[in-house]
């Protein structure tokens, strides 16, 4: 039996397949098995999670309705004003502009390139692991070190200036970073060179739960190579690239090391690279504002939450529905 | 792979975890007493070199000179000490001993009941050694902390690259300094190198230029309102942007840091890439690791920030940081400021003043101080009619943070002097 | 459920236009050459950078070092602590890695194949997790830490880095476990095996390219952390290797050279943990369901 492609499913699969929640499997008696089940393998997992991360939030959340110096239990409290402040601050519509820009850039800028780079390497060619492993090295790499390197780099008596010089190209020679037309690109070049390969290895894991059988075929239908690609590997790819555009996304509105450790706080909002994250450690933490901090975090959080709440609705639907594979008898 | 090996493998996971609970020293918090055995923490920001080995020291030698008192020590990077210890702070997890600066931020430490009342607890002799510098450590009449170095401000500069220029004597007014600036230029050297990445090098141009346009008391004032509503806040404003209009700061001075290492501020004074630098006392020995050979910049020079025309401040004034301990509110009283007098004694300061290449607090120790810049800071110092702290450690951080943005903004072209005041007196809104 | 990986090599001799998708032209390799010289770059440049004074970075910043500075390298690597702190990465790493792909595949297996009313609640439930940094969670996560009484030990950063590598964990997973076909469950109960038999038996050999790419993201993720350590260890002997970097700073300046050298050391278990396991990342479904 052959397997058809993945992707708009079947109506009539489709509708055996919707979760039922009344409808119940047929045998009813083994109900008390599943539940027993299910707590057996999401017990450990959801205890250390509401305890580690679902608490902190909470009280996170708590901490923003007080002006808090951080020090001793909160006493100032301030109902929602720390987030009237928030939403009227001229900067963080600023940060907010900017996080927008560097979501949508990093999607169109490393999918395409990624895609196009897990095809390559998914063929068979000499060198394909040490091909693997070095395009992960960004990836690898701590986000520290990366600002320290790329800012040593890009500053303006830094190694890129000072190579534009040697090679006679001194017109080239730019402010990289303190220059606002210039500084949010040195930031996706930054992003893009370090994320690339988390997207590429992504990629290249959906790219082999795609059987050879499909490309078989195609090829005997007389496809060609791109033919290929377009009409049968990217959409089978398409449920790995939404999960990436996904945490890309998430990614992007979280976006804190890179800029806070090469622009630095305050230089990120005059070159045009703050983000929310930066606006909040720089007004929260630094400057010991922790309710105010804590405040900005919430807002971080409900407003990627919404953005994820959306983008699950609406793009990832085709995939939580009937996406239970059918085979074809 | 079977259900066996799961199971295994999660409980050897817990056993795991649990066991790694176990070994791993458990941090007592504040200090305990188990039977005349008295333990405590010590918190310092010396990570390497001569000053982590000087604390290992001088603990080691308390420790002898009192049987039955045992101080762990323990050294945090600079950068991430404040927030470790406000955390520490917050859970009642406190190190007995830990660094402050004084100012607004002790303030809210000794607000929030975290900080011992050391006001009677220190010697007499020890008090009169040190004399105004405590005045940085005191909250409402009462002293939080023990001062360990002062930091004072100038502006320290490269006698070769001043010679180059044909620049004879130091400027000692503002117009002068502007002149030396374009000399300077002229013979092709960045005059002033300016870590504004950081921002708070910046911030010390505008805090100098308010110390000489505002006075001593306007000063004081706006530590308790937390608010600029003197004329000469923007009056220093205007004065900063003037000079900056002079393009006196090194290229690229947005992206430069202060002081991490290759490619700061520092790193350009100590190459000779720049003339002069507007720093704290810290600054020979970040110059010195920075050098070609790794020894200090054998032709540092310094000369106090210079007068202006006008300005209700008195042009001999200093400002500068005063580097300190406190002792936790929980920390056992008697142990904890036995030990601070204990470091302030003048064999150890002395040792201090060595270690760290900078100028102790207990003035019967200065005597050690040497390099021709820091005996210049010095005698600038003891004539100076008042000290004032730093800008952002006397107001604290939160106004301290909006100066910063404000002073990095108008010097980047997006603000004006204005704009800083205004961001300072909108910073209370936020904290 | 061979994978028969014969079969295909014989194919591809049978259809000569296979090989545009079997081989790899030459544009390949050079494509492949101009992305990897891009990717490795700046990482040549911390590499070497270790091997230079502060002073020559600050004078040329581009420059090769005028003499090769082994000094920096060799004091990093005789100092005992490197090699104590490389200890307590990896066993902060492996057991962090362990768990999350234990608890992951766990908790994915269920929300992937089983029905049950609450189960759109539990996946948003960690997928909201995602959407909370560590650097904010971090002042009450280290009040929960010291309540637990993990304080200053492995575990105290272990138990919360599984917690916040759940997230992302799961939604990798959860797709790919969707996309195992029903017939093999099918086929497996009809053998007799019960649901989590099938679990034990069939799913955990077939998700393991994508269990693997997740366990390695938490590896690299547990490697790199930073601010947990920070807060919650206070003993230098338990520090793991991003805080080693502080020695290399201090009060008022930093060593940069030595802190490109000490940086350089320390990707390459990071670099050795994903090349032992990329290899699994490949394979998975091949042929799994032939006719």
């Amino acid at each position: 039996m052959t397997r058809s492609p993945e992707g708009p499913s079947v109506a009539g699969d489709g509708a055996r397949r919707a979760p039922s929640p009344a409808g119940r499997p047929r045998r009813g008696g083994t109900d008390w098995r599943k539940r027993f089940e299910v707590a057996l393998l999401t017990g450990p997992a959801i205890i250390i999670f509401v305890t580690f991360v679902i608490l902190p939030v909470g009280m996170a959340a708590y901490y923003g309705f007080y002006k808090w110096k951080g020090y001793g239990p909160p006493t100032d409290f301030v109902g929602l004003q720390n987030y009237v402040t928030i939403f009227k601050d001229s900067s963080f519509h600023e940060a907010l502009q900017h996080n927008g820009m560097i979501v949508v850039l990093s999607l169109v800028i490393q999918g395409p390139v990624a895609v196009v780079m897990a095809l390559l390497i998914n063929q068979k060619m000499r060198g394909r692991s040490l091909l693997r492993v070095l395009i992960f090295v960004p990836y690898v790499i701590s986000e520290v070190i990366v600002g320290t390197g790329w800012s040593l780099m890009l500053q303006t008596s830094g190694a890129v200036n000072d190579v534009l010089t040697k090679i006679g190209l001194p017109g080239w020679t730019v402010d990289w970073l303190s220059d606002p037309h210039v500084a949010i690109w040195s930031l996706m070049l930054i992003i893009s060179w370090k994320y690339i390969g988390f997207a590429v290895i992504l990629f290249l894991a959906g790219l082999q739960g795609i059987p050879e059988e499909v490309f078989e075929a195609a090829s005997i239908d007389g496809a060609s190579y791109w033919q290929t690609q377009r009409h049968i590997t990217l959409p089978l790819l398409g449920p790995t690239i939404r999960i990436w555009a996904f945490l890309s996304i998430i990614g992007s509105l979280q976006l804190f090391d890179l800029v806070y450790i090469i622009w630095g706080q305050y230089v990120a909002s005059t070159a045009g690279t703050s983000t929310m994250a930066t606006y909040m450690v720089l007004n929260g933490r630094n400057a010991a504002n922790y309710g105010f901090g804590n405040a900005v975090a919430v807002v971080l959080f409900l407003i990627s939450l919404v953005i994820a709440l959306t983008y699950q609705r609406f793009v990832l639907r085709r995939d939580t529905e009937g996406a239970l594979t059918e085979g074809k008898k | 792979m079977n259900g066996r090996k799961i199971l295994a493998a999660t409980a050897a996971l817990t056993m795991g975890a649990l066991g790694l609970s176990a070994c791993g020293g458990s941090n007592s918090g504040g200090g305990s007493s188990s039977g005349g055995a008295v333990a405590m923490t010590f918190w310092h920001n010396s990570t390497t070199g001569d000053g982590k080995a000087f604390w290992a020291a001088t603990v080691a030698d308390f420790e002898a000179a009192n049987p039955g008192v045992k101080i762990t020590i323990q050294a945090i990077q600079n950068e991430d000490m404040d927030g470790k210890l406000q955390t520490a702070l917050n859970s009642g997890d406190a190190p007995s001993i830990f660094m402050a600066r004084g100012g607004g931020k002790l303030a809210d430490v000794v607000k929030a009941g975290q900080a011992m009342d050391l006001t009677d607890s220190i010697d007499a002799a020890t008090k009169t050694a040190v004399g105004a510098a405590f005045s940085a450590f005191t909250v409402n009449g009462k002293i939080y902390g023990m001062p360990t170095s002062v930091l004072p401000g100038g502006i320290y500069y490269s006698k070769d690259l001043f010679t180059k220029a044909g620049i004879t004597a130091t400027p000692t007014t503002i117009d002068e300094l502007s002149a030396d600036v374009g000399k300077l230029k002229a013979a092709g050297i960045d005059p002033i190198a300016l870590g504004a990445k950081d921002a708070w090098p910046a911030a010390h141009w505008y805090y100098f230029f308010a110390l000489r346009e505002c006075s001593q008391d306007t000063m004081n004032k706006a530590a308790t309102s937390r608010t600029f509503d003197d004329q000469c806040w923007t009056k220093a404003g205007v004065d900063l942007q003037t000079f900056a209009g002079t393009k006196p700061f090194n290229t690229g001075f947005l992206t430069t840091t202060a002081q991490q290492g290759a490619g700061s501020s520092a790193g350009l004074l100590a190459n000779h890439q720049a003339a002069m630098e507007l720093m704290g006392a810290w600054d020979p020995g970040v110059i010195a690791s920075l050098t070609p050979n790794q020894k200090p910049l054998a032709d540092l020079g310094w000369f106090p920030f210079p007068a202006i025309s006008g300005g209700n401040g008195d042009a001999a004034a200093m400002m500068g940081g005063v580097d300190g301990f406190s002792c936790s509110a929980k920390a056992p009283k008697k142990q904890c400021t036995a030990f601070l007098n204990f470091f302030m004694q003048k064999k150890y300061q002395e040792k201090y003043a060595t270690a760290f290449q900078t100028l102790p607090a207990n003035q019967e120790a200065q005597s050690v101080v040497t390099g021709a810049a820091l005996q210049s800071i010095l005698k600038t110092y003891n004539d100076a009619p008042y000290v004032s702290v730093w800008l952002d450690t006397l107001y604290g951080q939160n106004v301290g943070n909006a100066l910063n943005s404000g002073v990095v903004d108008m010097l980047a072209g997006k603000g004006n002097p204005a704009a800083i005041v205004k961001g300072v007196n909108d910073a209370a809104a936020k904290g | 459920m061979a994978t028969m990986t014969a079969a295909p090599s014989a194919r591809e001799a049978r259809a000569p236009r296979r090989r545009h998708l079997g081989g790899a032209s030459w544009v390949t390799y050079l494509a492949a050459f101009a992305f990897v010289g891009i990717c490795l770059g700046p990482v040549l440049y911390i590499i070497i950078g270790g091997f230079r004074t502060n002073s020559q970075i600050t004078t040329d910043p581009s420059g090769f070092p005028s003499t090769w500075q082994l000094g920096n390298y060799a004091d990093v690597l005789q100092k005992s602590m490197f090699w104590r702190q490389v200890g307590n990465s990896a066993i902060c790493g492996v057991f962090t890695t362990l768990g999350v792909v234990v608890l992951g595949v766990m908790a994915s297996f269920v929300l992937a194949r089983y029905e049950f009313s609450g189960r759109g609640a539990m996946y948003s439930l960690f997928a909201a997790g995602l959407m909370f940094p560590m650097t904010v969670a971090i002042t009450p996560l280290y009040i929960m830490i010291k309540s637990l009484g993990l304080m200053n030990s492995l575990a105290g950063i272990i138990l919360p880095q599984i917690a916040f590598a759940l997230p992302v964990t799961i939604i990798i997973l959860v797709p790919f476990l969707r996309a195992i076909p029903k017939e093999i469950e099918e086929a497996a109960s009809i053998d007799g095996a019960s649901r989590l038999g099938f679990f034990f038996r069939m799913v955990i050999p077939l998700s393991v390219p994508c269990v693997v790419t997740t366990g390695i993201l938490a590896f690299i993720a547990s490697w790199n952390s930073y601010i947990l350590p920070l807060f919650i260890l206070n003993n230098e002997t338990s520090y793991t290797l991003p805080l080693g970097v502080q020695s290399f700073a201090s009060q008022y300046s930093v060593d940069t050279a030595r802190v490109l050298a000490f940086t350089s050391l320390s990707m390459i278990p990071a670099l050795v943990f994903f090349s032992l396991f990329e290899r699994r990342i490949v394979g998975g479904l091949t042929g799994a369901v032939k006719g």
